[in-house]
């Protein structure tokens, strides 16, 4: 018996396609997932394109059946539809019917939840304002940019006001602003006690937003864990930016300097900072900002897909 | 029980109303309306057989551009929901896959009638132009041809689920066209015999006798149509669209949508 409070238990999970036409042979895509979405956590799944992430969430959404392995929403296994309700799925490039103007869509959702007219009329309203949409609430979806799209797409996963909201690449095809309302979305959902697994490759919105995240790399789960256990969160080295410092400049050998437009970047590292600044003032130049660095999510996705992260081969569940 | 009915019903009012904001189906209702409407016309140049040619004319143009109807939603509806991926959000909900198909097919079946029925008041109309009674045993022609339609779109939907659009649509043109010369595939052998007995005797099994709903010359010359023939006719009709429709889901249940 699976733990109802847990939003999301898998074990196992592997899914593999069939290539070719004629002498078929069958490709991993997704090989013994194991991964814990615990209640009220925003983890992020991230991997380059390839690694199996969609293919991860269409199994979760039933859009796929898996070769082997099982999982569990809210206690329940995925044959068992009930969870259905309590779980919200935004598809990658998702296509709705164009025909339909965003209101009739919503309205046709609640209905597969089976919401009552007035409460589909209600949240209808209350989500197209949500992501911006209700001065289009009317217009056919035909007429509708990318981006538009997207936005409504996110308002029908949210009709039946789910726990778990599953986004797969929620961010593609928005402009900023729409970056901006799905980013504040996903943040205001978490305040609300929800649970949120979006895939993505957009590193620094994992960074912004996730409590874990999880990386796959070529369907294998490379490591999931809290940003901090994953990060290395010591300061890598610090970044200085100077300006009136000539090419010449002495006492600035110590570092690796690059010349951006009329600044100066020096990267030094931590315990030789007060040194550098000082000869910086030396040589005529003025600091303009001091700056710690630490290691990002990408630098350690990029390290990772070359499979130089430390830690490598003790990664697993975190 | 009630949830199951109403996610059906959801999907059937949607399927219907996207038949409902299609163009092209306007159109070809026209088309079948200015069909039926040209027997006015090649009535005034036969003498005393205006009526059978109208009648003639309005149900020949009922099965044909109810065939492509058929067809073009029956295939084009389904495959789009897969092409286009947009279902994906949909399958995701409470709605089981079967509920799906099968509200899809009620929607599809539903647009059938309401365009017959347009037809149908077509043909009564141009009969009334010409000062003749209304007929009702011309339903006795049309009620079977809407038993076949309701085949085609079955078969439409199970092809959808196989292959592409394209295919689909030629797979159900091909087997509504076998489907009308079974007896020529009966008589195969006699034509070429070396084909196996037993694929002859398959396939007349198999490909369902289109000629079972066709009762438009009997209807045009005024013969009666029995009600036993016709409950015949349904209970034909009736069996072959449960067997497709069971073999459609089982592809549409074991389907991947990578």
């Amino acid at each position: 018996m699976q733990d109802t409070a847990t939003p999301l238990v898998v074990r196992g999970l592997s899914k593999a396609y069939r290539v070719g036409h004629v002498l078929q042979s069958l490709r991993p895509v997704l090989q013994d997932l194991d991964l814990d979405v615990r209640p009220g956590e925003v983890l992020g799944y991230v991997g380059p394109n390839g690694a199996g992430k969609t293919t991860t969430l269409k199994l979760l959404t039933g859009l796929l059946r898996a070769d082997r392995g099982q999982a569990w929403v809210f206690g329940l296994p995925l044959a068992d539809r009930r969870w259905r309700h309590r779980v919200g799925y935004l598809p990658e490039h998702p296509y709705l019917y164009d025909y339909l103007t965003p209101a009739e869509y919503l309205d046709y959702v609640g209905r597969l939840f089976g919401l009552a007219a007035s409460r589909r009329r209600e949240r209808s309203r209350e989500l197209l304002a949500l992501v911006g949409l209700e001065r289009s609430a009317e217009q056919p979806m035909r007429r509708f940019s990318k981006g538009m799209v997207q936005r409504a797409a996110l308002a029908q996963a949210l009709v039946n006001d789910p726990e778990l909201l599953i986004l797969d690449e929620p961010m593609s095809g928005l402009d900023p602003l729409g970056r901006r309302l799905v980013r504040n979305l996903i943040l205001d959902l978490r305040k609300t006690g929800k649970t949120v697994l979006f895939s993505t490759h957009i590193l620094s919105d994992a960074e912004a937003l996730c409590d874990r995240v999880a990386v796959l790399r070529a369907g294998r789960l490379v490591k999931v864990g809290a940003l901090g256990e994953i990060l290395r969160l010591e300061v890598a080295h610090m970044e200085v930016f100077a300006a009136g410092l000539g090419p010449d400049a002495s006492g600035l050998e110590n570092a690796r300097r690059e010349q951006v437009g009329d600044r100066t970047r020096l990267e030094v590292e931590e315990r030789s900072l007060g040194r550098m600044i000082a000869a910086v003032e030396a040589a005529g130049g003025r600091v303009l900002s001091v700056q710690p660095v630490r290691q990002s999510l990408e630098d350690y996705f990029f390290q990772a897909m070359e499979g130089r992260a430390s830690g490598e081969g003790t990664w697993g569940e975190g | 029980m009630g949830g199951r009915l109403s996610r059906l019903r959801a999907v059937a009012a949607n399927t219907f109303r996207e038949t409902v904001r299609e163009r092209v189906l306007y159109n070809l209702v026209f088309f079948a309306i200015l069909m039926t409407l040209s027997g006015l016309l090649l009535g005034q140049l036969s003498i005393r057989q205006d009526e059978k040619i109208i009648k003639d004319i309005g149900l020949a143009a009922m099965d044909l551009f109810g065939l492509l109807i058929a067809v073009f939603i029956g295939v084009g509806l389904v495959s789009k929901e897969i092409e286009r991926r947009s279902l994906y959000p949909l399958l995701a909900k409470p709605i089981t896959r079967g509920e799906f198909y099968l509200g899809k097919f009620a929607g599809l079946v539903f647009t059938l009638l309401v365009n017959l029925a347009v037809m149908t008041a077509g043909l009564y109309l141009t009969l009334l132009a010409t000062g003749r009674r209304l007929d009702p045993g011309l339903l006795a022609a049309v009620y079977p041809i809407f038993l076949g339609l309701v085949l085609v779109v079955a078969f439409a939907m199970l092809f959808s689920t196989l292959t592409s659009s394209a295919l689909a649509s030629i797979f159900t043109v091909g087997v509504v066209v076998a489907g009308r010369f079974t007896d020529v595939v009966r008589n195969m052998r006699e034509v070429a015999p070396g084909v196996p007995s037993w694929l002859v005797e398959t396939l007349y099994l198999a490909l369902p006798n289109f000629r079972n709903f066709d009762f438009k010359d009997r209807v045009a010359y005024g013969d009666p149509v029995s009600p036993s023939i016709l409950a015949w006719a349904t209970v034909y009709g009736a069996a072959y669209v449960a067997v497709v429709l069971a073999l459609g889901l089982a592809s549409f249940r074991s389907r991947d949508f990578q």
